[in-house]
């Protein structure tokens, strides 16, 4: 290490020597602006719905690129000012974290009438605006420390990189402690102190009063203001499913807890029933259903989940009807696994039904911990503690990748999902649990002869997550056994209510044919697939017409089109134009949606499904480890078609709205690099030669970086087994290597021309590398035990973490170096703006292409990078010069 | 001012279509007949007949008379019966001060407490499906604003609803109560209760009719042993505003078992869908979003 004498200063007169208490200010304020992202979003997640919360955040964090756009046409006024500067934002930061929060707690922002009311598109605006505000004040105080140290830069990004690294562990262990709506206390704590470390080195005395009279105004905005004006903290949304249960006016909470795996309650209440699936002749066969059966289970508000009560034997009747039943008609006393526990009912079903055994997976903890929660333990009759149960308390997929266990019956029942539709829409959600390599592994546990049931909801018309079940389990069953498909498979489905598919490991018998169709006639279900079923009245069209319901123009209308223009007498009698001209009478036999579904199995039977899937409406293609998601339906060519009926597209909220984000941050990224360049061409920039190679270079590290992280969180799942562990080992794991390679950058900077190269390339070839090959690494290492699962993962990311953190130090430096200082605070913006473009793509990149594709393009931008490079080494141009672009 | 005078003020208030609403008119002019029909040919004679015999506000009549158009091209209302009750209920009463202007607008609105009344294309595709006979009970599951059962009410002179959310169902009485004393005499078919609509109304079945206006995960079996064989229910399926809506019809079957078919409101016909402020008056015109 350098010592004191000969250490690089920061520039200027008058300014303190760097010392630990500088570092650790601006880790700590670093580490406030991640924390207060995270908290903001779990805000979202409680009070509304994640997707409008990765919007507003997202969002907010392009306070990076205005405070770079302003401070780069006045870097000279910033360098001169930083002590006001600084200090200003700083103590800012504390109170307009908790005032805006609590103010736009109070915005009557509902996402529901988002398309229908005009006034909500102006409430999000506001919840943006006011979001904004604390990102702005602490990317001024960073923008300008980092202006500030433009020859310790390296060391300034490791203290700002392991900031933010340390507040994702951080963030994730205070969620064991605060609430949702408390959760801004840590981003809170962490600027109160990063305050003190400052000010302190700053030697200020005004700014440390200053900064205690600000954290006491916060501190009562925040925990005393909502009490004293009787206004929430956290507003939730009255169209959560919550929100109904709090109605409910013999409503109790019977437990909640609060963890990283969510916010959860349990509700007892008689208004409460449940019997998802149910068979409508249930009410013919069954006396009375049983009465407060069932708890409410909801995390972060959604819900409810069914949690039943320990039913004596003749009131588990009705089990019969339920979905669930289908393969204990074929087996006696099986060994059986149910995938994932939830709120119990595969689990009781299948005890109700002779398996003498029951392996039962449920990777959150704080479900089964709520299960060994007295008051559960009770209503269940202590189910979780059935002598006959086994509990695997992670991902059912991986217990059952390194079983040696064979099962005759493997259930994934309506699992994770709760039933009811989500009012403001799903959010993208990788789910493992569904995809081609997790079927495989359900169908290669099976006994010789064993059973994999699978049950979705089937809520949707036309259809489309049944479609891409269908599809998946298909496809997983030829990659088992080519030519097993035909003969392997049994599907029934009711019309918006549920679908079952059955796979038999070796293929059903005739006469288990004969009893699942009976069973299906009996329960008023549709049977959609069975060996040699032969879709009788096929009609194909039925495509073409669904896709004309949806995307229809309304031109080809027959009222529309009417030449009389009196809409009142213009409707024609043609019945082929109208189809509604013969009301009353029968329709069709078949009902489209039934339809769609016989005629996609006869395709995947024929091994024809890519000329079905071309033809539909919407995209249907299988899940895989690379694109594991039940959402993206509607094809990226057809999305400018959804904007005049977005109402149609309800459910896909969410998939619509990360295109919106990356649509409005793209613009809105943009806008702001290129102000300095507008206002600033003639003063500033036109002495600064290979601008467009710096913005070139910037860009593409800020996006690759992005994609790098946000791409890695939903990858490493698959070994992780739960998103919110994941997202913390990877934010703090990247961000900590990164920092470390930022640290040594620094002795390679008068070397930087010839180590930099051999960076890109690695970096390149590790990305587009692990985006080939990660999978099949992180489903071997789900198999281990935690820890070794997670130190294998940190294991993964320092390689690349450790390198990307050179490029951006080292190019910001020489910047620096070159006294570019214009181009260095802009070279920042330009790589916050591409961050967040980089973070807004990744959705939409995974939806589309895959997560291995968001891992290889980021490679790309690094590989891009590397000619970019040598654009920021140009030296000044002398003045009066114009210099080449 | 005589009612010439008054006419002539009210159509160019609503003519003008700009003039903010009139104070509320007073009660109802006439007694409720079940054979009077509204003009349905046009706009002013509409306006004029309802101002005469309804005496409700030209202001939202106009609006009422707007949507009617959309409603009929849009195929929402197929027969006479249910044309008539829906230009007979006046919307504006059962939503929010707030969305007043917004009363006659496609989309479904906010009524507090997490729930929607629906837009009236759904209500009017809804109930035109459910083909209610006079005389025929109806049992609707979930009050909500009221407006449905209001609009039943114009179909049948024996409609029962439910609301589960106590405070919700105790407004709506009284939304009706007032119209009520008003002079809206078809209201005094509904009888209302806040209850669990899981269990129905045991005591009022069986119904020949149900209609269930919120979301579950399966059809309440008391619900389906409370409908009258022949009889149908239609719920709304997904989110508020979902445009899918389960019809249900109780059968005997030829052994003599009853049994329950499933189907759309259309009857498994494909009808497209198509953007409603496409179609304002008779004029295509833009998106919503525009």
């Amino acid at each position: 290490m350098p010592d004191t004498a000969s250490s690089p200063t920061i520039a200027g007169a008058r300014t303190p020597a760097p010392s630990l208490l500088l570092y650790v200010a601006v880790a700590l304020v670093a580490g406030a602006v991640i924390a207060l992202q995270l908290s903001v979003m779990r805000v979202f997640a409680v009070g509304s719905w994640t997707h409008f919360g990765s919007f507003v955040v997202s969002l907010a964090m392009l306070g990076f690129g205005l405070a770079s756009a302003v401070m780069s046409l006045s870097s000279d006024w910033f360098v001169r000012r930083w002590r006001g500067v600084s200090a200003t934002a700083l103590i800012a930061m504390g109170p307009l974290m908790v005032s805006c929060h609590l103010i736009a707690q109070q915005v009557p922002f509902n996402p529901i009438f988002i398309v229908s009311d005009p006034a909500q598109k102006w409430n999000l605006l506001a919840n943006f605006l006011l979001y904004f505000l604390p990102f702005l004040a602490g990317a001024m105080f960073i923008g300008t420390v980092f202006l500030k140290s433009t020859l310790i830069f390296g060391r300034v990004y490791f203290a700002d990189l392991v900031g933010a690294g340390g507040a994702g562990i951080l963030i994730l262990l205070a969620m064991f402690v605060f609430p949702p709506a408390d959760l801004i206390s840590v981003p809170l704590l962490l600027w109160f102190a990063g305050g003190l470390a400052w000010l302190s080195w700053t030697a200020s005395r005004r700014g440390l009063v200053w900064l205690v009279i600000a954290a006491v105004f916060s501190a009562i905005v925040h925990f005393a203001l909502p009490g004293w004006l009787g206004i929430p903290s956290l507003s939730v949304s009255d169209y959560k499913g919550i929100a109904y249960a709090q109605k409910f006016p013999d409503a109790t909470v019977v437990h909640d807890d609060v963890s990283p795996f969510g916010d959860l309650s349990i509700y007892s209440s008689s208004y409460l029933h449940f019997a998802p699936g149910l068979s409508d002749n249930a009410a013919f066969n069954i006396e009375r259903m049983p009465d407060n059966a069932y708890l409410g289970l909801y995390i972060d508000g959604d819900g409810p989940g069914g949690i039943m009560r320990e039913l004596p034997p003749e009131q588990t009747v009705y089990f019969r009807f339920l979905p669930h039943y289908y393969p204990y008609l074929l087996k006696e006393e099986p060994e059986t696994f149910v995938v994932q526990f939830g709120g119990g009912i595969s689990t009781a079903v299948a005890l109700r039904s002779g398996a003498p055994a029951v392996t039962v997976a449920e990777a959150n903890p704080a479900v089964l911990s709520a299960f060994r929660a007295d008051a559960i333990r009770d209503f269940t009759g202590d189910l979780i503690d059935d002598p006959r149960l086994t509990i695997i308390p992670y991902e059912g997929r991986l217990f059952l990748a390194s079983t040696e266990e064979r099962f005759d019956i493997i259930d994934l029942s309506l699992a994770d999902s709760v039933g009811l539709s989500s009012p403001g829409g799903f959010a993208v959600v990788e789910k493992y649990a569904y995809t081609v390599e997790a079927m495989r592994t359900y169908m290669g546990a099976l006994a010789d002869g064993g059973i994999l049931s699978v049950t979705v909801w089937n809520k949707e018309d036309p259809p489309k997550s049944v479609l891409r079940l269908y599809a998946t389990m298909a496809e997983a069953a030829r990659q088992v056994d080519p030519d097993g498909v035909a003969d392997s498979f049994f599907v029934s489905a009711n019309y918006l209510s549920t679908a079952t598919v059955l796979y038999k490991r070796g293929g059903f018998t005739p006469e288990e044919i004969a009893v699942l169709s009976d069973h299906t006639y009996a329960l008023s279900f549709d049977e959609i697939y069975s060996p040699g079923f032969v879709v009788e009245n096929a009609d194909p069209t039925v495509l073409d017409q669904y896709r004309e319901m949806i995307f229809g123009t309304g031109e080809a209308d027959p009222v529309l089109a009417a030449p009389a223009g009196d809409p009142l007498l213009g409707v024609p009698d043609d019945p082929l134009l109208d189809p509604l001209l013969d009301f009353g009478a029968p329709g069709p036999a078949v009902l489209p949606a039934t339809m769609v579904g016989r005629l996609a199995w006869q395709a995947l039977v024929a091994d024809e499904w890519d000329g079905f899937s071309e033809r539909y409406v919407f995209d249907v293609e299988p899940l895989t480890n690379n694109r594991p998601y039940f959402a993206a339906y509607v094809r990226p060519g057809d999305l400018p078609k959804t904007l005049d009926r977005l109402e149609l597209f309800q459910d896909d909220w969410g998939y619509l709205a990360v295109w919106a984000t990356l649509a409005v941050a793209g613009v809105t990224a943009l806008a702001l690099l290129f102000l300095p360049l507008i206002f600033g061409w003639r003063t500033i920039f036109s002495r600064y030669p290979g601008k467009f190679g710096v913005l070139l270079y910037f860009a593409c590290l800020g996006i690759g970086y992005m994609l790098v992280e946000v791409g890695m969180i939903a990858k490493f799942v698959l070994a992780l087994a739960n998103p919110t562990i994941s997202a913390a080992v990877l934010i703090t794991g990247m961000l900590i290597f990164s920092g470390l390679g930022s640290l040594v950058s620094e002795r390679f900077l008068d070397r930087s021309r010839r180590v930099m190269p051999p960076i890109f390339v690695a970096i390149g070839v590790i990305l587009i590398g692990y985006g080939l090959l990660l999978d099949p690494v992180l489903d071997a290492i789900g198999a281990l035990p935690y820890v070794a699962r997670l130190v294998l993962c940190i294991l993964i990311i320092a390689p690349p973490a450790f390198l990307m953190g050179f490029p951006l130090p080292t190019a910001m430096a020489q910047l620096g170096l070159l006294r570019k200082e214009s181009l260095f605070i802009w070279a920042w913006g330009v790589n916050g703006s591409f961050s967040v473009i980089g973070s807004a793509a990744i959705p939409v990149l995974a939806t589309s292409f895959g997560l291995g594709a968001v891992l290889q393009f980021a490679g790309g931008a690094y590989l891009l990078a590397l000619p970019a490079f040598f654009a920021v080494l140009l030296p000044l141009a002398p003045k009066l010069v114009r210099a080449p672009a | 001012m005589n009612r010439r005078e008054f006419l002539a003020a009210s159509s160019a208030v609503a003519l003008a279509g700009v003039a903010a609403p009139f104070p509320a008119l007073a009660d109802v002019p006439k007694p409720y007949d079940w054979n009077a029909y509204p003009p349905m040919n046009t706009r002013e004679n509409y306006i004029a007949w309802m101002v005469e015999n309804r005496g409700e506000d030209p202001y939202y009549l106009g609006q009422h008379w707007d949507r009617y158009v959309v409603l009929v091209a849009n195929r929402d209302l197929l027969d006479d019966r249910n044309k008539r009750a829906f230009l007979l209920v006046p919307r504006e009463e059962f939503v929010l001060e707030r969305n007043l202007s917004r009363a006659y607008e496609h989309a479904f609105l906010d009524i507090g407490y997490g729930v929607t009344i629906s837009g009236p294309h759904l209500v009017g595709r809804m109930t035109t499906s459910l083909d209610v006979q006079f005389g025929e009970k109806v049992l609707e599951i979930g009050t909500g604003s009221g407006y449905q059962s209001a609009y039943l009410s114009n179909l049948t002179d024996k409609v029962w609803t439910i609301e589960i959310i106590a405070p919700l169902a105790a407004r709506t009485r009284s939304v009706y109560d007032g119209l009520i004393a008003r002079g809206y005499n078809e209201y005094t078919a509904i009888s209302s209760k806040q209850a669990d609509g899981y269990y129905g109304w045991e005591e009022a079945g069986p119904f020949d009719k149900i209609i269930v206006t919120c979301g579950i995960d399966h059809i309440p079996p008391p619900l389906l042993q409370q409908l009258r064989v022949g009889g149908t229910i239609v719920i709304p399926v997904g989110p508020p505003g979902a445009h899918h809506v389960l019809k249900v019809l109780k059968e005997q079957a030829a052994d003599g078992s009853i049994r329950v078919s499933r189907t759309d409101i259309y009857d498994g016909r494909i009808v497209p869908f198509v953007p409603f402020t496409k179609l304002e008056g008779d004029q295509i015109v833009g998106d919503h979003n525009n």
